[in-house]
């Protein structure tokens, strides 16, 4: 049975409507991934450049000049050096329309705090010149570069499948088999005790996972088996052993010990 | 932050900070503008992952001894690898989010994650700083946040079945109300107990529907001072589930549904909508709850005799029969949740078809009450309280009260039936059906016959019936009288009362009766909606 994690009701967090009470309003902008990628590289207190607001008869013009010491990019490889990040980039602003947007931060202490709804919607875009033609350009390079390459090579490898007369892994098996030696018929009461425990643990029981556990003999180990257990040929658990029914004391997940 | 001044232009500048050490993280919370979310109204919040996707895959089975296997775990993950089947790990950050605003009666919202926000583009929140500088934060995560339904809703099966009942129960009270029902049953867990409190709820919803009465032929009459909205018109669904009262007002109760939603059914079901109904005739399994249901209702009812007497009695009652028979009908469909062909005529036929319909009715009615009762002896036997006028198109006008359970109205309509086409056929004249199907005045042997036992309680002792409920009805003063004591009444519904094809009159002698009638009676008059009304007082 399925064993599903519950909604965990306990642990509702509070959340903090401070900012929506306040009705503050932020902005959404949507930033190009090199940008946001430039963003990234600030030091500092963080600045990366300015925002410049035009209003002009009722109309604003709004547009972001990247900070010069950001410009430089590194993202791109090598060939980057000689290009460099567009610093104008004007803002496409835009209603928030049939979309009711709010703002929530989660902090890693798991707080949730509400800080304000979207009043406003913009698109940030460079500023369409020369130098970001060539950054796009420089970007479609990157990408359009396959993951795999083939290449063609003068000699062969030679560093692999060489015969060997025995593999390693083969002699440290035949080495440890050897440590081991055969297995000993242990006392024939011991070996049930043993058995029993086991099958404490586990209804059914592979021949081959019992001779690890009881560190038995087959043959030996199948004669025990055979008094008091049974051998499952049909059913689910195809070709296992099991306790007789007279030894078994299975409920439900308690355990019991089996007695002879 | 530098200002410059134009002419006509002025132009700020600001200072955008991108915050490094922020340990917030920002994601948007996204409402869809048609559920009009105010969040500057919420008092309190609460949030939390859903984790209700969470599964265990580990540890599926007992982590008992009993059923186990040795290595069985290992065994699992083995195969899993060898045929490549991949699950998907549960991460917690991509689980929706369980809203619940302003604590446990208000609104509940989940918000699904919306994927591929961040694959091409970022999105930053650019809020302002006391200092005037902007700050930007990068968002993490998009949830889109819908309301959650408090109400129940039915499951894809239920739906499935409930879609194809649709042409015949336009009421979606019943089928939640249904659902409910056999919900609580589950309980219990018991088929006796599911057809008892269906057949409960029927008595206590015939009582309660017996205070409000349907008019079948509410668009034929045209009833002037009544809103003759609803009610009458729509029979189909008739669910009068609120007392309103008083007794005159019978028959013009609206229909109130304890759904508002329902309302719109109303409008649906017309007179002829259950025309064309084809009906099943039921399996046994369908007759057997009924059966039990109706025996319960019944508390004490003997067998057939008692039941055509009941039936007889009930016939007097016109309009509560039909009305409790409608709801009964209505009830017993929706509680049982199938349909009886004679209950689905009846109710076709009580649902306003015309009188002129009934007779042709008749036979048919009588069929399947013939069929029904091979099928369900003992419940057709059982003699409802009220349910006699089961064919009663003709009398909305008068209402009464018939506490009866609503399943006894059926069942005597039913059964009333069966007594009358057997009676007709075997022209015994001990059955006073038959002779009630053509004359009234035995009506009055009949009902003292009939104590009611059923629970029917008939304030007016039925006297002089004017229309049994198969065909004929008298145009006699008693009638008359009877009609205008009971709520004013303009003469030309009076004349609806007594139908042509009914009384057996051309219309210009019913007119002539009438007329002489009423000057014997001598009703007082009122003038209601300017119109002429008659009535008279005990």
């Amino acid at each position: 049975n399925l064993i599903k994690g519950s909604a965990a009701m306990s642990e509702k967090t509070e959340v903090d409507l401070t900012g929506v009470k306040q009705n503050t309003g932020v902005w959404l902008v949507k930033v190009p991934k090199y940008l946001a990628q430039q963003w990234a590289k600030a030091s500092g207190k963080g600045e990366i450049g300015k925002l410049k607001i035009v209003k002009k008869q009722g109309k604003a013009d709004v547009s972001f000049t990247l900070n010069e010491d950001l410009t430089s990019l590194s993202a791109l490889g090598e060939k980057a050096a000689s290009v460099r990040a567009p610093r104008d980039h004007p803002f496409t602003m835009h209603s928030v329309g049939g979309q009711t947007l709010a703002v929530f931060t989660e902090t890693s202490a798991d707080k949730i705090s509400l800080e304000g709804m979207v009043v406003q919607r913009a698109e940030c875009r460079p500023a369409v010149n020369e130098n970001y033609m060539k950054l796009k350009k420089l970007q479609i390079e990157v990408s359009t570069k396959p993951q795999r390459l083939t290449e063609q090579m003068d000699r062969a490898v030679t560093n692999n499948f060489k015969p060997v007369s025995n593999h390693v892994a083969n002699v440290e098996y035949e080495k440890k088999k050897r440590a081991e030696g055969r297995m000993v018929r242990a006392d024939r009461q011991q070996v049930m005790d043993m058995l029993f425990s086991a099958f404490e643990k586990h209804q059914y029981y592979n021949i081959k996972d019992l001779v690890e556990v009881t560190k038995q003999p087959v043959t030996y180990l199948k004669e025990i088996l055979r008094e008091i257990g049974v051998y499952n040929t049909k059913g689910t658990h195809k070709s296992t052993w099991e306790l007789k029914p007279e030894y078994r004391h299975y409920q439900g997940g308690e355990e019991e010990i089996k007695g002879d | 932050m530098a200002s410059l001044g134009g002419s006509s232009s002025s132009s700020t500048e600001y200072i955008v900070r991108v915050p490094k050490n922020t340990s917030k993280k920002y994601s948007i919370m996204a409402f869809n503008s048609g559920d009009k979310v105010n969040c500057s109204s919420w008092t309190q919040a609460r949030m939390e992952r859903d984790m209700s996707n969470r599964r265990m895959y580990g540890v599926e089975e007992t982590e008992g001894a009993a059923g186990s296997e040795f290595g069985k775990k290992q065994r699992e993950e083995a195969r899993r690898k060898k045929f490549g089947i991949v699950t998907r790990e549960f991460k917690v950050e991509d689980q929706p989010w369980i809203l619940k605003v302003n604590g446990k009666a208000g609104k509940r919202f989940k918000g699904t994650k919306k994927g591929g926000i961040t694959e091409n583009a970022s999105y930053y929140i650019f809020t302002q700083c006391p200092d005037g500088a902007f700050e930007a934060f990068p968002v993490n995560g998009w949830y889109n946040f819908v309301p959650q339904a408090k109400h129940r809703t039915l499951t894809a099966e239920e739906a499935e079945e409930e879609w194809g009942r649709r042409n015949k129960v336009v009421n979606h009270f019943s089928i939640m109300l249904q659902r409910r029902l056999r919900e609580q049953e589950r309980g219990p867990d018991d088929d006796d107990e599911e057809g008892e409190k269906g057949g409960k709820k029927k008595k206590k919803k015939g009582g309660r529907g017996g205070d409000l009465r349907i008019h079948d032929l509410e668009d034929d009459l045209e009833l002037s001072s009544d809103e003759s909205d609803s009610s009458g018109g729509e029979d189909g669904d008739s669910k009068p589930k609120k007392k309103e009262g008083d007794v005159k007002g019978k028959g013009k109760k609206k229909k109130k549904k304890k759904r508002g939603s329902d309302s719109e059914a109303n409008e649906d079901s017309d007179d002829g909508d259950f025309e064309g109904l084809e009906v099943d005739y039921m399996s046994d399994e369908s007759s057997s709850e009924e059966e039990v249901g109706e025996e319960k209702a019944k508390s004490n009812k003997e067998a057939v005799p008692k039941g055509i007497d009941e039936a007889s009695e009930s016939e007097e009652e016109s309009e509560e029969e039909k009305q409790n028979e409608e709801e009964g009908k209505e009830e017993e469909e929706e509680e049982e949740g199938k349909k009886t062909p004679v209950q689905t005529k009846k109710k076709r036929d009580s649902s306003g078809e015309s009188d002129t319909s009934e007779d042709s009715d008749i036979d048919g009615e009588a069929a399947s009450a013939l069929f029904m009762k091979k099928r369900t002896p003992p419940k057709r036997g059982g003699g409802r309280g009220s349910g006699g006028s089961s064919r009663t198109g003709s009398r909305p006008g008068t209402p009464s009260i018939d506490s009866a359970s609503t399943s006894n109205t059926l069942r005597a309509a039913a059964s009333k039936l069966e007594q009358g086409k057997r009676q007709v056929v075997g022209g015994s004249s001990e059955s006073p059906a038959a002779k009630r199907l053509k004359m009234e005045s035995s009506s009055t042997a009949v009902t003292t016959q009939s104590p009611a036992p059923s629970g029917k309680s008939t304030p007016q002792p039925p006297s002089g019936k004017s229309t049994p409920s198969s065909s004929d009805v008298q145009l006699t003063e008693e009638a008359v009288r009877r009609y205008l004591i009971r709520k004013p009444m303009t003469t030309k519904d009076l004349l609806k009362k007594f139908q042509t094809k009914r009384t057996g009159l051309s219309s210009e002698q019913t007119v002539n009766v009438l007329a002489q009638i009423l000057k014997r009676l001598n009703p007082e008059r009122k003038n209601v909606n300017d119109k002429m009304h008659f009535y008279l007082t005990e």
